[in-house]
């Protein structure tokens, strides 16, 4: 990373109450983002991997400020953002986008293509009248949708074409930066690959930043630099993504790489009996998180809740097993 | 895992062989009034031990071909219109509805993918997996309470007996599909349909479940039809692999041929698509996409998207085996000659 890096957080946490059980409801608490610090450069794809639970969408909704933090700091172009007035924050949006999973329940069924992407650029006063229409088939354009889009329903589209759609809308107001939270997740295999290759394009022709958050850690290889592993809201490990890929460090990066399936008969899926599930962000584990999955788990992990730590130039691991 | 491949000539197999045996079945959907042929004359043999990849995208027909050998298509919209579908040496396609509901959850047993929406929600989970046995074997109730406690312990939910009572909510993904392992294994079938048992599942339980049916498999001599879309699950479980698209089986080979030499336009596609973890690739999106089956091309489904078009294409290819490996059968004008 060159100069001062587009996004900046810092120690950044939230617990979410809820009031759970019948017939007396108790009120519990889950930590579900723990001190968790990244950075990201300008035109840099960073990837956010973990399992179902560890966080890795609450990130995102922090860093935006669509939910909440409850402590941290979050600097967007030196600008702080969980600090910021209205006005300000709406500013911000403009530059820092998002792009949902699933683009079916984040386009409202019952508005025109059209009028979902201009309506961004009319709130933030950036085209007017017919201009309006000419900025939204230049965006359609620039996702390979054709202009006819614009007067169409988002049922009348695919899955793959809908996300084009979700990337156009976030595209609108020329952000700078766009958190994409598992956005080919829900897309057959040949058509994942036409939007990773879209953003791909997108990143570089408009030298775009990327958040990139994702359960598959193939196609974090393949769009991202940088990784950061997070296990029950805590990061875990991060580091540049080919030496990540190739040689994790900290336990459970490890495992999350044997399980992850790739084409190759002799790179099977290691099917070592590994039992247990992460746990619950209820009640986690004392100490290191991991510890109760974790096969070199000592006495320390129970007890104390290991610091990151550089491994290597570039590379941070929370583990008790790579000296501090 | 590594079972030995049986590659032999299908006419040299006894019937008893096959656990399941589907013959050139053919199964038609209706789309606004008219019928089309979503799967097209497929045949395969799934032996004991035996597990069989059915791999393709969303609308190449797996799911519908699963759904045929159940016999739980929808008469309204879909009927099996061609075909023979063999299950332990009983013609599901020539009997009538009773004794086709006396083979499911018998010999014939079948997971899906969202285990959420297969189980009842108000029905504790010892109950719903002891249905079948007292449906199918007759078991009293306290019978089949500890046969249920025994295929839990099976399946490794741990606390079995303290969780027979409990409901589906109070279960994690990854244990609601071992709960459906057990109710489908519940009266030892001899054939296991498992249609993308771990696609809603992390990676790591992903793996857990994967190995679990691998283990169970090897325990019960169970024969396993695995439909996924994931290639990878595919190099790590199954023997055989067959490719579908657009309803036709496009690629059928042994696992290891198969990832050795993909031969149809498709295969090769679908494998350059896939961005994978082992390794960095360049990624070649397939272009455009599956065309709706009112929108099907006649001669191959695939001719649309194909770098290797050639005229001949408009003829449908038949799926012949190649010369250098006859048990890997290709359907394409192109690729078959080699």
């Amino acid at each position: 990373m060159t100069g001062e890096p587009l996004l900046q957080v810092r120690d950044l946490s939230k617990t979410f109450l809820s009031r759970k059980g019948f017939p007396v409801p108790k009120t519990v608490a889950v930590r579900a983002v723990d001190k968790v610090s990244f950075e990201v450069g300008k035109g840099e794809a960073l990837g956010v991997v973990g399992e179902s639970g560890c966080g890795k969408s609450t990130v995102a909704r922090l860093a935006l400020r669509l939910i909440e933090a409850d402590s941290g700091d979050v600097r967007f172009d030196g600008v702080d953002v969980l600090g910021a007035s209205k006005g300000d924050l709406r500013a911000l949006r403009r530059r820092m986008q998002i792009v949902f999973q699933d683009p079916a329940s984040a386009l409202d069924p019952r508005q025109r293509i059209g009028e979902a992407l201009g309506e961004a650029l009319r709130v933030h006063g950036l085209a007017r009248g017919r201009d309006v229409r000419t900025v939204v088939e230049r965006l359609l354009d620039e996702v390979g949708m054709p202009k006819v889009a614009a007067d169409r329903f988002p049922h009348e589209f695919s899955g793959g074409q809908r996300q084009r759609l979700g990337i156009a809308r976030a595209l609108a107001l020329g952000p700078d930066l766009v958190f994409a939270d598992e956005p080919v997740s829900a897309l057959d295999v040949s058509v994942q690959a036409q939007i990773l290759v879209l953003m791909e394009r997108l990143k570089a022709e408009r030298n775009l930043a990327f958040v990139f958050i994702s359960h598959d850690l193939g196609v974090v290889r393949h769009f991202c630099k940088r990784v950061v592993v997070l296990y029950l809201g805590r990061v875990v490990e991060s580091g540049p993504v080919p030496a990540i890929f190739d040689e994790p460090l900290h336990p459970y990066a490890q495992l999350l790489k044997a399980s992850s399936p790739s084409p190759d008969p002799d790179h099977a899926v290691a099917m070592a009996f590994q039992e247990g599930e992460p746990p619950s962000p209820v009640n986690p584990p004392s100490g290191c998180h991991f510890h109760p999955r974790c096969p070199f788990a000592i006495d320390q992990c129970r007890t104390v809740s290991p610091a990151l730590r550089t491994a290597a130039p570039g590379r941070e691991v929370a583990c008790h097993l790579y000296p501090e | 895992m590594t079972f030995a491949l049986d590659t032999a000539a299908p006419n040299a197999e006894a019937p008893p062989a096959n656990a399941l045996t589907v013959e050139g079945l053919t199964t038609s959907i209706r789309i606004a009034g008219r019928w089309f042929d979503a799967v097209r004359d497929v045949s395969f043999t799934v032996g004991p031990r035996e597990t069989l990849a059915l791999v393709g995208e969303s609308g190449c027909g797996k799911s519908l071909t699963a759904l045929s050998i159940m016999g739980l298509l929808p008469a309204a919209v879909g009927r099996v219109s061609a075909g023979r579908i063999v299950v332990d040496g009983v013609d599901m396609t020539a009997a009538d509805e009773p004794a086709r509901e006396a083979m499911r959850g018998d010999r014939i047993g079948m997971i899906f993918q969202e285990p959420m929406t297969s189980l009842n929600p108000v029905l504790p989970i010892g109950f719903q997996i002891a249905e079948s046995l007292i449906q199918h074997r007759g078991l009293s109730k306290r019978d089949a309470r500890k046969r249920v406690v025994e295929l839990m312990e099976l399946v490794r939910i741990p606390a079995a007996e303290e969780r027979l009572d409990a409901y589906p909510h109070q279960f994690s993904g990854g244990m609601r599909q071992r709960v459906m392992i057990a109710m489908a294994l519940a009266c030892s079938p001899r054939v296991l349909i498992a249609d993308e048992p771990t696609t809603a599942l992390d990676v790591t339980i992903q793996a857990q479940v994967l190995a679990l049916l691998a283990d169970l498999q090897k325990q019960v001599g169970l024969a396993v039809l695995l439909i996924t879309h994931n290639l990878g699950v595919v190099a790590s479980v199954a023997d055989r692999v067959m490719v579908m698209y657009g309803g036709d089986v496009v690629e059928s080979a042994p696992m290891r041929s198969f990832f050795k030499a993909p031969t149809h336009p498709y295969s090769e596609a679908l494998l350059n698509a896939m961005p994978r973890v082992d390794r960095a690739t360049a990624l070649a999106p397939i272009p455009g996409q599956v065309p709706t089956l009112p929108d099907m091309p006649a001669g191959c489904r695939f001719q649309s998207r194909c770098p290797l078009r050639v005229d001949k294409c408009a003829e449908r290819p038949p799926l012949v085996p190649m010369a250098s490996d006859p048990a890997h059968a290709v359907r394409c004008w192109v690729r078959a000659g080699a």
